[in-house]
């Protein structure tokens, strides 16, 4: 079963675009609950995104590619 | 790089790896502290100092008014009475305006003072361009710095590095300049090289000042980067790879003390070097690893060595003036070829 992974909508303030700066894993890899899979630009300013459960990650939006608050950019598996 | 195998693997950008190191010895030595231009409630600019403030408070994460000449110089004498500040210049470009406090303060106290007086803090500063962010922001410097005597200076080119490097700095005597490439901190709008992501342990552990690595074993021909050119010289390798061409990479990682025996050992092993550095052209690193090479490792050469770096002019704003002028894998391939024979 697929989980997916938003991005929460209260993790900034203003109603801006955000992109991923960086994934720190690889499509497909294996990830345990709570790790920081990506870091997240707005502006200027960068949040981590942690893993909610354990799994196989599953990317779906690349890095610098725009998307909004509430966005599924992964999935785990 | 071996971890130990009990542990998962923890990927991290190099700006999370220098604030983690910060932390870990700012919980160890209480007289570590940190200061520099909105490194405090920000984070830094380059993320490299995200989380101190929250967690150590204002008195020893601090944010300075945009003085370089004051807040530099202040660092200087923290140190010289046992403080350890790592204090931040945001761009290397900066320099102009505290250069006296590093140079001839700084440098030259513990020797004035017949060792009495050591300096023991870092200068944390951000190098490189290729973001177009013009000539007084893209700057790399490394030749002005590594130049003068009395400094150490380091250029982390991974994560791993990035964090072993930050905690031997804090705990050496020595004033010791600390030169990031913001195309590695892991920040988007700078730009992202993905090799710069790499595990990282949670545990203390330091990479020694004065050792340079070995990226990618070779037997044809010796690429030698820092910082940033580390990254293109392994993109080199991998083109050079398909056409025969097997390139030893060295990332140099310490500028002061160099580590001369690595470079000389793989020169003498392929008879070839070619040095790629995104500072300028004369007068620097580059100049200084080929006369290395030319000094020491003579009859070993095979072929002339040969350097890719940016030209002796100002860095453009135009992106379409600017990364034509940057070292990259391709410049560094060709450079390689043509000592090899194979242009």
């Amino acid at each position: 079963m697929s989980t997916p992974v938003p991005v929460p909508r209260d993790l900034w303030e203003e109603d801006l675009p955000g992109i991923v700066s960086a994934w720190l894993f690889e499509d497909g890899d294996t990830v345990s609950e709570g790790d920081l899979i990506a870091e997240l630009m707005v502006e200027k300013t960068s949040y981590d995104l942690t893993a909610p459960k354990a799994g196989r990650l599953r990317i779906l939006v690349q890095p610098e590619i725009p998307f909004q608050r509430g966005d599924v950019i992964a999935s785990i598996e | 790089m071996n971890a130990p195998l009990n542990r998962t693997k923890r990927n991290l950008t190099v700006a999370k790896a220098m604030a983690e190191a910060l932390a870990q010895e700012m919980r160890r030595d209480p007289s570590v502290l940190v200061m520099g231009e909105d490194i405090g409630r920000l984070g830094g600019v380059f993320g490299n100092t995200r989380g101190l403030f929250e967690e150590f408070g204002a008195a020893r994460v601090r944010d300075t008014p945009i003085s370089e000449t004051a807040f530099i110089g202040a660092a200087v004498g923290m140190a010289c009475v046992g403080m350890k500040p790592v204090v931040e210049l945001m761009f290397v470009d900066f320099f102009g305006v505290c250069m006296d406090a590093i140079y001839n303060l700084a440098a030259k106290n513990c020797y004035f003072s017949g060792g009495q007086s050591p300096v023991p803090m870092v200068l944390m500063t951000s190098t490189g361009g290729g973001y177009g962010d013009a000539g007084q922001h893209s700057q790399c410097l490394y030749g002005t710095f590594a130049h003068l005597p009395g400094m150490k200076v380091v250029v982390p080119s991974n994560a791993y590095d990035a964090k072993g490097l930050m905690l031997s700095a804090i705990r050496d005597p020595n004033p010791v300049v600390y030169m990031f490439h913001k195309a590695l901190q892991g920040m988007g709008w700078l730009g992202t090289v993905k090799g710069a992501i790499n595990d990282v342990p949670e545990d203390d552990y330091v990479v020694p000042i004065g050792k340079a690595a070995i990226a990618r074993p070779g037997r044809d021909v010796t690429l030698v980067g820092l910082g940033a050119t580390v990254h293109h010289a392994l993109d080199a390798a991998e083109e050079l790879a398909k056409e025969g061409i097997d390139a030893e990479v060295i990332d140099l990682r310490s500028l002061v003390p160099l580590d001369r025996e690595t470079v000389l050992a793989s020169v003498r092993k392929t008879g070839r070097l070619v040095v790629a550095d995104d500072d300028y052209r004369s007068f620097g690193v580059s100049g200084e690893i080929i006369a290395l090479a030319g000094e020491s490792a003579f009859a070993a050469l095979k072929a002339a060595p040969a350097r890719v770096a940016f030209p002796d002019i100002p860095i453009p704003f135009s992106p379409a003036l600017e990364r034509p002028l940057l070292p990259d894998g391709a410049k560094i391939a060709a450079a390689a070829r043509a000592a090899c024979g194979k242009a």
